[in-house]
């Protein structure tokens, strides 16, 4: 597919910021193209809608959007264009997917299961290694 | 000047011979309007900026798009001329955005048309115009 044979050569590094910008609004775009073929090959139709994986790819792009230097933007990009071709060419598994991508997320699996009366401490480790 | 109405209307420009007294990079434009019988008309105009206001159920389908995107209260007003920058999305906002119209009404949309929407009734316009070509 075109869609996934991105980076066989890797490409020159952005000249800016905003040529670094371009490249993550056109790997985002090639995402969200291919989540329809990512929804049928794993058969996550029942578990989330096209519009939340949207939203959930959007959210990983957000989490690195205080980066300024377009040399960590590059590299940031190759690892997601590798994931999303991991995902695509099916080298991956269902519970994968769900586990990484769709469990844990509020809006999507509101979380009944926390149990209150853990300390504050044992949130923080359960959620992270570093706190 | 020819006057578009409601009618679809169809414009290809065509580069041929450039006479000696215009400007080199003149394109000749020829339109053609469907359903007025084969007018073929040649204008030595260089842009032709052809504005049909969208319908108002394609404007209503792309507000709720927005709204359910940026998760604005019902309170907030979005109609045809409100900025995605002031209903308070960022940039990577309304490339979802686009992407989520791409889905919902079957178009594709390419690289110069995606950076040039910034209120809703241009995103309104433009898949007037997608869904027109195809």
């Amino acid at each position: 597919m075109a869609s996934t044979v991105k980076y066989l050569r890797v490409p020159p590094n952005s000249a800016s910021l905003e040529e670094a910008r371009r490249r993550v609004f056109d790997f985002f775009k090639t995402a969200c193209r291919s989540i329809p073929t990512i929804m049928e090959i794993y058969t996550i139709d029942d578990v989330v809608t096209p519009s939340q994986l949207r939203s959930i790819v959007a959210s990983e792009i957000r989490k690195n959007a205080h980066i300024s230097n377009p040399k960590v933007i590059d590299m940031l990009l190759f690892k997601g264009t590798e994931e999303l071709n991991n995902i695509v060419e099916h080298s991956k598994q269902r519970h994968h997917i769900l586990g990484q991508y769709v469990l844990g997320r509020p809006e999507i699996t509101p979380d009944s299961a926390t149990k209150d009366q853990g300390s504050e401490y044992l949130k923080n480790f359960f959620r992270s290694n570093y706190f | 000047m020819a006057s578009v109405t409601a009618s679809s209307v169809k414009f290809s420009s065509v580069s041929c011979l450039i006479k000696q007294n215009q400007v080199s990079n003149l394109k000749k434009a020829s339109l053609s309007f469907t359903g007025n019988g084969s007018q073929s008309r040649r204008l030595p105009v260089l842009r032709f900026r052809i504005t049909c206001a969208a319908k108002p159920e394609t404007v209503k389908k792309v507000v709720d798009i927005v709204r359910k995107q940026l998760a604005l209260p019902e309170d907030r007003d979005v109609c045809g001329e409100s900025k995605f920058s002031v209903l308070g999305a960022d940039s990577l906002d309304t490339v979802e955005i686009v992407m989520g119209l791409e889905e919902e009404f079957g178009i594709c949309v390419e690289e110069e048309s995606a950076q040039s929407i910034s209120t809703v009734q241009e995103a309104a316009d433009l898949i007037e115009e997608l869904l027109e070509k195809k």
